[in-house]
């Protein structure tokens, strides 16, 4: 818990951070992420993966520094991308979408902006003060999730399927076992034997989530905007980036509840951003009182995945920094990074480089706040990125698409697939099959899978271990709970659907 | 923009370089080193060391590009199979995907045959670990533990033919336990495999002391013993098995640089050169220290009998213990 001490070491912390040097490389760190972020295709991964080799002529602190503010500045360029042009450029930018696309279609993208920014800073904040407090004991919690409990927490996740289908159930649960089907392919989580790769060797390897990713939401993009002989990508006026009081008073308790979901359960090792996201997402819609407006154009519903996302990334720097595990794989960057400087995670880095791992924490309180200060009035700069017109941008983001998926393994068949990919989404949403539940299954698959083999190791062949152990019993439970509150749920929201459009309201 | 230019640039040389290059001229231009696995992991660590030191060293850039998937083999087959045997593309080789690789499976994807094993640069100890509080003081006590109640035994590996899964093989051969009995948990690595010892929900993990240092100096796992015949440097208080009375375990973990068969001499001789060079500097050594890998340099010569002489231990220990399929 929070002590004398720990309160000394995060004031030298932030006396540190507070040096020139340290705020130029915390200002350098975002722009730089957020220009990367804002590519389509490129999220954090690939941003730190991009700009490691750049700080590794800096010193540790200096460069951990940058790199962390890279993390942030990625993040919060991929949720500009997500509701300026439907392309999120990490999965965890998905959720931002579904709502934030349709206000910038409502000529509303300039509070969406800012509320994400807001939203993504409140929880920036929320996560570091929880970092401060709670690194060391938290820590220990990680451990007691052991393999039934991931299979019972992928269960849970699962259930979301239903309540993000946005129509037919039916066509939603196809489209996950499409995305399921498409996660077997490769070596198997457990055997390590190719399956259906059909004797072609760049199959072995399995399909690149990326790849896929960019596929369906940027690629297909470039092919509904070429077929809609779109002149200019931004619909109406984006409006005033500051959002109204209105905005604020709905989207504070969003914030603040999808920095709590992303912060508890972004300490889980595993748990990533894309997760908690969804998890916020549904959680709100779940909470609000018009749940058929998620979708089209609900500020709470970019408020709260946003929230929900940053506060996972900065929770994930607790099992990072105390115990060396990466939840994610932009933070299994950072983990190589920390590695070439020679500082081995774990609780002796707190021990024997006190004034680093402080200087860090403190310079994400200040990494956020020049986001927030650098980015507000910047999104006129993305915002004017997207009045080219679309003939320009077409073939620009279709060349960052194509490095995007060429970038992540270094390799032309990813970008073969990302294309097939984009056509096959254009096919999906004109012919009204959800996509989310695809990416949901194929993120979820090979997880549902290993932890599934993984229990059936530890329990000799059985699954009653699921049921033995309380903390899995009690994320099956609340799963069940959980499916079941969806399908009344769901079926509540069609119902108000159905009455809405009867009275005239075109919700698609 | 910078892409492209340094794409035109390569090109050229590559053109030049076809009108007569030597010895001394290699290398003209920049060299691609192939990382099979993903960044952070223990082989990447090494070659990104190893690609700093020699680019200096040559002044041609050398880039580290990491391929992973397929346990290794994806980024192998790339680099030894795919790409151009001119010497300018290398492979980071390690022992999971090329000795233990064929070993493992019946039809592997990459073999010996494929590849001139250059020069082996560093190993790594294998370390027995259990939680912090598990009953049993010595290696020697769990070892009869685990003859007495096999299938008590869970044991976690990166993939069921790693040198987790080889480590434990041997080392339940050495005392007689029955392999089929114990239970395998497959995990992506040891960043997902030592936390779950750590929490209770396997026994035994086995990896390289480096990759359980953090749980170990956390006080979260303790290990009982290590493999080999000598105790490693980084653990200099733990005994290792053959002192614990347990011979035969020889499992370890090591890395290095291969390139793809018909490779020209010139170019096999200078890198390993260059790598012998590079284990002898202080600099450098101190460099695989921090990641807690040992300096284990053989050359060519040496290099490619060790593993060939390790295939056919592994092969028949696979076979044994039904491991190849």
């Amino acid at each position: 818990m929070l002590t004398i001490d720990t309160l000394q070491l995060l004031l030298v912390g932030f006396a540190t951070a507070f040096s020139l040097e340290n705020l130029l490389m915390a200002a350098l760190g975002a722009l730089i992420g957020t220009f990367v972020g804002v590519l389509p295709g490129l999220g954090p991964t690939s941003a730190i993966a991009i700009l490691l080799p750049v700080t590794t002529v800096l010193e540790p602190t200096q460069g951990m520094i940058m790199l962390a503010g890279i993390y942030y500045g990625a993040m919060y360029g991929g949720s500009t991308t997500a509701i300026l042009l439907n392309i999120p450029g990490e999965l965890s930018s998905v959720p931002t979408c579904l709502d934030g696309y349709p206000l910038a279609q409502q000529g509303k993208g300039g509070p969406a902006l800012g509320i994400s920014a807001i939203a993504s800073f409140v929880a920036g904040v929320v996560g570091v003060i929880g970092l401060v407090f709670f690194a060391p004991l938290l820590a220990d919690q990680a451990l007691k999730f052991g393999p039934p409990e991931y299979f019972a927490l992928m269960l849970l996740a699962l259930t979301l399927m239903v309540s993000l289908s946005g129509g037919s159930l039916l066509k939603s649960f196809l489209m996950g076992a499409f995305g399921y089907a498409l996660s077997l392919v490769g070596l198997g989580p457990s055997s390590g034997m190719p399956r259906f790769d059909y004797g072609i060797s760049s199959l072995v390897g399995g399909l690149d989530m990326i790849s896929i990713i960019i596929g369906l939401f940027a690629i297909t993009e470039v092919l509904k905007g070429i077929a809609e002989k779109r002149k200019a990508t931004v619909i109406g006026k984006p409006g005033s980036v500051y959002p109204q009081k209105a905005d604020m008073k709905k989207s504070a308790a969003p914030m603040l509840r999808g920095g709590l979901v992303g912060f508890f359960l972004g300490l889980l090792p595993g748990c990533s951003a894309a997760i908690t996201a969804f998890l916020a997402y549904d959680l709100e819609k779940k909470v609000s009182r018009q749940p058929e407006k998620f979708g089209t154009g609900a500020i709470e519903g970019v408020a709260a995945p946003e929230a929900a996302n940053n506060a996972t990334s900065s929770a994930g720097f607790i099992p990072l920094f105390s115990l060396g595990i990466p939840s994610s794989p932009p933070l299994a960057i950072l983990l190589a990074g920390l590695m070439i400087y020679g500082l081995t995670p774990g609780p002796v880095l707190f021990a024997q480089h006190a004034d680093f791992v402080w200087t860090v924490i403190a310079s994400m309180f200040i990494g956020n706040m020049m986001l927030l200060v650098l980015n507000l009035p910047m999104v006129w700069l993305w915002v004017k990125l997207t009045r080219v017109p679309f003939g320009i941008m077409a073939p620009v983001i279709l060349m960052l698409c194509t490095i995007g998926a060429y970038s992540v393994r270094n390799s032309m068949f990813d970008v073969w697939i990302a294309f097939l990919f984009g056509g096959l989404g254009y096919l999906f949403v004109k012919y009204k099959w959800p996509v989310v539940p695809l990416i949901l299954c194929f993120i979820l698959g090979p997880l549902l899978e290993e932890s599934f083999i993984q229990t059936m190791a530890m329990g000799s062949g059985s699954l009653g271990i699921v049921l033995s152990r309380p903390l899995s019993l009690s994320i099956l439970l609340a799963a069940a709970v959980l499916l079941i509150v969806s399908l009344v749920l769901n079926r509540r929201t069609r119902q108000r659907l159905r009455e809405e459009q009867k009275k005239g309201v075109d919700v698609a | 923009m910078s892409f492209l230019l340094a794409a035109t640039v390569s090109a050229c040389a590559t053109g030049q370089s076809v009108q007569g290059e030597t010895a001394a001229a290699y290398p003209t231009r920049q060299i691609e080193y192939i990382v099979p696995y993903s960044a952070g992991g223990g082989v990447d660590l090494v070659a990104r060391a190893t690609a700093d030191y020699l680019s200096k060293e040559w002044g041609q850039p050398i880039v580290v590009v990491n391929k992973a998937g397929g346990g290794g083999a994806v980024g192998a087959e790339f680099a030894l199979k795919q790409a151009k045997n001119d010497g300018y593309t290398a492979l980071a080789v390690n022992v999971s995907n090329t000795t233990m690789l064929a070993a493992g499976m019946k039809n592997p994807p990459i073999q010996n045959e494929d590849q001139i094993y250059t020069a082996r640069i560093g190993k790594g100890t294998l370390a027995f670990a259990v939680k912090a509080d598990a009953p049993w003081q010595d290696f020697a006590a769990f070892s009869q533990w685990v003859k007495e109640n096999p299938e008590e035994l869970t044991w976690t590996s990166v993939g069921p033919a790693g040198f987790s899964a080889f480590g434990v093989a041997q080392w339940l051969d050495a005392i007689g336990a029955d392999f089929s009995k114990t239970r395998m948990i497959v995990t992506k690595g040891a960043s997902d495999s030592v936390p779950k010892v750590a929490g209770s929900h396997a026994v035994l993990a086995v990896h390289t002391v480096g990759e359980i240092m953090p749980m170990l100096a956390a006080g979260k796992v303790k290990i009982l013993a290590v493999a080999g015949e000598e105790r490693s440097p980084f653990l200099p208080d733990v005994p290792t098995a053959q002192e614990q009375g347990i011979d035969g375990l020889t499992v370890f973990w090591w890395t290095g640089v291969s390139f793809a068969k018909g490779t020209p001499d010139a170019v096999i001789q200078k890198w390993e050169e260059g790598i012998a060079k590079m284990t002898s500097d202080p600099a450098y050594l101190q460099k695989l220290g921090e990641i807690q890998v040992e300096p284990a340099y053989a050359d060519r010569q040496q290099f490619t009998q060790d593993t060939e002489k390790e295939t056919g231990a592994y092969t028949e220990l696979a076979t044994k213990k039904g491991i190849r399929k």
